[in-house]
């Protein structure tokens, strides 16, 4: 992997994301056609998936804009949403801050669910940064195409959200995951994060994911430890 | 002209997240325990974002055995562990969420 053509490793990254992107289409679409309903004009509805690029928190804004939220309350819900993003920089950093500004900042601003899920599996030997190009620039403009499609149908797509296609990201997430669900620790971790997830945010709570993920973690770095305490 | 200062807030919160720890200046140095701790990040935080999209429909608790997320889930893990490809696993697990659905 870390010796393939350039065009070989970024066309290996595009594939890989593929199926996620298309997960990800009835998002796009909502993403584009609620923010044209939040009154917002087509260039600031397209500008909310070019550059700020988060499914969940663009979704969480325009529902928050349409409400009459207050700016403040709005930047201060996105940083609880998407702090999970620190975490999946911290376990990225041994790969991507040795690299050139211009692929640090490139990497850094495609980095997403889909995109750890897919490039966290490499490790310094491994890791091809045309693989992880190809990732996440598959996601972008999937998502932009999507989000752009919603802006032009607007609302004349009726119940996309009740369709069920979430489906399909929750079933790629679970086919990564099964295979490292090997030892005592990942088992208490995954038990662990699922059930303080379903807790979380069945109280509403904002940062419901990134608190579950972490209690999952340090549950499963504790047994970890133990383990080697008591062999 | 709200709407983009909004946008632009937005823009720069995401992004502080997303590169805060990968800038090298940044003095930090992850020790053992430090990454014996993230090496619990895939499997915690895939898991924590499957969870809602499973159990969670419009802001209640669906536990029973007759909701398709969750029985076309455990399909997943299941032909995940027999078949070993993730693409695979996926597509007939789809197709196994929209029979449910339509069935039950």
């Amino acid at each position: 992997m870390p010796t393939l053509l350039p065009r070989v490793a970024f066309i290996r990254g595009a594939i890989a994301c593929l199926p996620l992107t298309l997960a990800c289409a009835p998002w796009g679409l909502l993403a584009g056609s609620t923010a044209i309903d939040a009154q917002l004009t087509p260039m600031q509805s397209q500008g909310l998936s070019l550059f700020v690029f988060a499914g969940a928190a663009q979704l969480v804004a325009i529902g928050m804009i349409k409400g009459g939220a207050s700016a403040l309350s709005i930047l201060l819900t996105t940083l609880l949403l998407t702090s999970q993003h620190l975490l999946y920089a911290m376990h990225l950093r041994p790969l991507v801050s040795p690299m050139e500004p211009k692929w640090r900042l490139g990497l850094g601003f495609l980095l997403t669910d889909e995109f750890f899920a897919l490039v966290s599996p490499y490790d310094q030997q491994t890791f091809n940064r045309w693989y992880a190009l190809g990732v996440g620039l598959c996601m972008y403009v999937g998502w932009n195409l999507f989000t752009c499609l919603g802006v032009i149908v607007g609302k004349s797509i009726p119940g996309l959200d009740q369709l069920g296609l979430e489906f399909s990201i929750a079933a790629t997430f679970i086919a990564l995951i099964t295979p490292i669900v090997r030892d005592k620790p990942t088992v208490i971790c995954v038990a662990v994060s699922l059930l303080s997830v379903v807790l979380f945010s069945y109280w509403q709570w904002e940062s419901a994911i990134v608190l579950a993920g972490l209690a999952g973690m340090a549950a499963g770095y504790l047994c970890k430890r133990a383990g080697a305490y008591f062999a | 002209m709200m709407i983009w200062l909004i946008i632009g807030g937005m823009t720069l919160i995401l992004f502080f997240n997303r590169y805060l720890f990968l800038e090298p200046r940044l003095p930090l140095r992850l020790n053992r325990g430090v990454r014996e701790f993230l090496g619990f990040a895939v499997p915690g935080m895939l898991t924590a974002i499957c969870g809602p999209i499973i159990f969670i429909k419009d802001h209640t608790l669906d536990l029973s055995l007759a909701n398709p997320y969750l029985l076309a889930g455990l399909c997943a893990i299941g032909l995940m562990l027999w078949t070993r490809n993730v693409l695979l696993s996926v597509v007939l697990s789809v197709a196994v969420f929209y029979l449910f659905r339509w069935w039950l």
